[in-house]
């Protein structure tokens, strides 16, 4: 496991590193351009290179604030959206996985699932407003500010009726949203893993062995199905990121996401690269997290 | 994402051979209406006042008319052609720079395609709707094509360079190093094979994945630049009524849909897989 474990680690460091060498040439495109030559972006990209390794990202170049402060500020709107998403995802994802991993429920509802997954996510985020408005006279547009959904966690907790209301309007269709792009991700995730576990050779002479079919699953084939799915992490926390970018655009959600595609088009490339960076390093985070904690969720399996 | 990494739920070889052939029937008849655009559309691009303004989906104008009066069946469907015109530009550039790249980098001398396959896998780690902006962003809209394909290739070239790394590991590889066969023969032999069985799921598939990217593109404002509109600029123009005019939106956002799920079909995806 040690082993596993600081490979994987040296893995994430190494792709860490490439991942602020990616966003330091963005970055570089702040204070250079093409027409200045290669010479010109080397330097300026070995000064970015040099300012990122010292935790200094630069200012915008729109509202000459530090880009640290402009992402740190929409971090939380994407995070919130992130996270209730992802609830969502394991809340419809998961047992969609396991009823339509075998057998004729599967066959039945593959061609419904293919036309879902053929739907792009700004199409079902316009979807869903269509519905919440005709339907809920719900808010079509966050207008550029989350607070109310900010708060809907702590007026959960403080069993604040009004503050939870407002706070779900405003949050549920980007958070369906998100939750639908990762659903489909995590039901993928779980099939592809009980399929792996069903042709399982082991699952046979567990049987010979006396131990019932209950056992078999619950002992050895439920953590090898969730080692499946927490290893294939990163992909499913790719698919969130990628569509709650697209949920803040459709929902005018002040995030993180939105943040890049208007930095980009004012050409702010160090609030850009600072961005890309956070997305990239979430997604590592979740494979280093998910890949170890699938290999501890294994290991006893293998041990036995 | 190699084949043994990630298992495919079983799905009857002769049930999926079924499905391939239904999406590439679609993207046949999707191709054979762009080819005609100009004959079924009853309206030439862009056409101001061909019906009454905004008018619903009816027997005279089956999508209904925009703010403008446009058709906007005619206007679908000349924004289909630019979809998937500039969508096969982009799997091109996918296939080439990831799905062929990939599969030679994986049989590079001295860890230059390990070197590779971690850069492939650190440009993957951004969503590849944000891979695209950026390229859009450095160069300018026209690019649109070239970058959705850009933005799509790292994940083509890592699952391209497993898969030829799982090739190589195999017990014919290993014989025929074994029987003095040089490498450069062997990744010949592989290519031309891999070419054969898996070219039109790889080109399809990328497809999908560049469809999509270019579609959310040009809903973003990074993609398709007026007077042309694809079917992304087509629904983003929708955005401001569609909640009074669904048909504005939904009918083209129903269009891309048919387009993404016959290349998905065609590639043999399974159900929720991403492109």
């Amino acid at each position: 496991m040690w082993r596993f474990a600081l490979w994987q680690v040296g893995h994430f460091v190494l792709a860490l590193v490439g991942a602020g060498l990616l966003a330091a040439a963005v970055s570089a495109f702040a204070i250079t351009n093409a027409t200045q030559g290669m010479a010109a972006f080397s330097r300026a990209f070995a000064s970015r290179a040099a300012a990122f390794g010292t935790g200094h990202f630069g200012y915008s170049a729109i509202v000459a604030q530090s880009s640290s402060d402009l992402v740190l500020k929409g971090l939380a709107p994407t995070l919130t959206l992130i996270l209730w998403g992802a609830l969502i995802a394991l809340i419809v994802g998961a047992p969609l996985g396991i009823v339509f991993g075998r057998g004729p429920a599967r066959r039945a509802l593959a061609p419904l699932i293919q036309i879902v997954a053929a739907t792009p996510v700004f199409c079902v985020g316009l979807g869903l407003i269509w519905l919440a408005v005709h339907y809920a006279h719900w808010p079509a547009s966050a207008h550029g500010d989350a607070g109310a959904a900010l708060g809907l966690l702590p007026a959960i907790l403080q069993r604040n009726g009004g503050a939870i209301a407002s706070g779900f309007r405003l949050l549920l269709v980007p958070a369906l949203i998100v939750g639908a792009s990762g659903a489909a991700s995590l039901q993928l995730s779980l099939r592809r893993a009980a399929a792996e576990a069903g042709d399982a050779p082991y699952r046979q002479g567990l049987k010979l062995m006396g131990l019932s079919t209950l056992e078999i699953e619950r002992v050895y084939v439920a953590p090898q199905v969730i080692a499946g799915v927490l290893s294939n992490a990163g992909e499913i926390v790719l698919a969130l990121i990628s569509a709650a970018a697209i949920a803040e655009w459709v929902f005018d959600w002040p995030g993180d996401a939105v943040l890049f595609v208007k930095s980009v088009a004012l050409r702010d490339w160090n609030v850009a690269a600072l961005v890309l960076l956070l997305f990239a390093v979430i997604k590592l985070i979740a494979d280093l997290a998910g890949a170890l904690a699938a290999r501890a969720l294994a290991e006893p399996e293998r041990d036995a | 994402m190699s084949a043994h990494a990630n298992p495919s739920p079983r799905t009857a070889p002769a049930l999926r051979a079924v499905i391939r052939a239904i999406g590439l029937i679609g993207l046949g008849g999707i191709a054979i209406a762009v080819g005609l655009a100009d004959v079924i559309a009853r309206a030439p691009v862009d056409a101001i006042g061909v019906g009454p303004s905004l008018a619903p989906p009816s027997q005279a104008f089956p999508f209904g008319t925009d703010l403008l009066g446009r058709d906007m069946f005619s206007e679908t469907l000349h924004a289909l052609a630019i979809t998937l015109g500039d969508a096969i530009v982009g799997a091109l550039v996918a296939v080439a720079l990831g799905g062929i790249f990939g599969f030679v980098a994986a049989r590079l001398p001295w860890r230059i395609g390990d070197g590779l396959r971690v850069v492939a896998g650190i440009l993957a780690a951004v969503p590849a709707l944000l891979l695209a902006i950026l390229f859009v962003g450095l160069t300018a809209r026209g690019f649109a094509p070239v970058a959705a394909g850009l933005a799509a290739a790292p994940f083509a070239f890592a699952r391209a360079f497993d898969r030829a790394r799982l090739l190589g590991a195999s017990h014919y590889a290993q014989y025929a190093r074994a029987s003095g066969i040089r490498s450069a023969t062997l990744l010949r032999r592989d290519l031309a094979y891999e070419v054969r069985d898996n070219f039109l799921s790889t080109v399809t598939r990328a497809l999908a994945a560049v469809a999509i990217t270019l579609a959310t593109l040009s809903f973003f404002g990074f993609g398709a630049v007026p007077p042309a509109r694809d079917l992304g600029l087509l629904i983003a123009s929708a955005r401001a009524g569609f909640l009074d005019a669904w048909w504005t939106a939904a009918c083209p956002a129903f269009t891309l849909m048919l387009l993404i799920l016959c290349a998905r079909l065609a590639a043999g995806l399974d159900e929720g897989e991403r492109p």
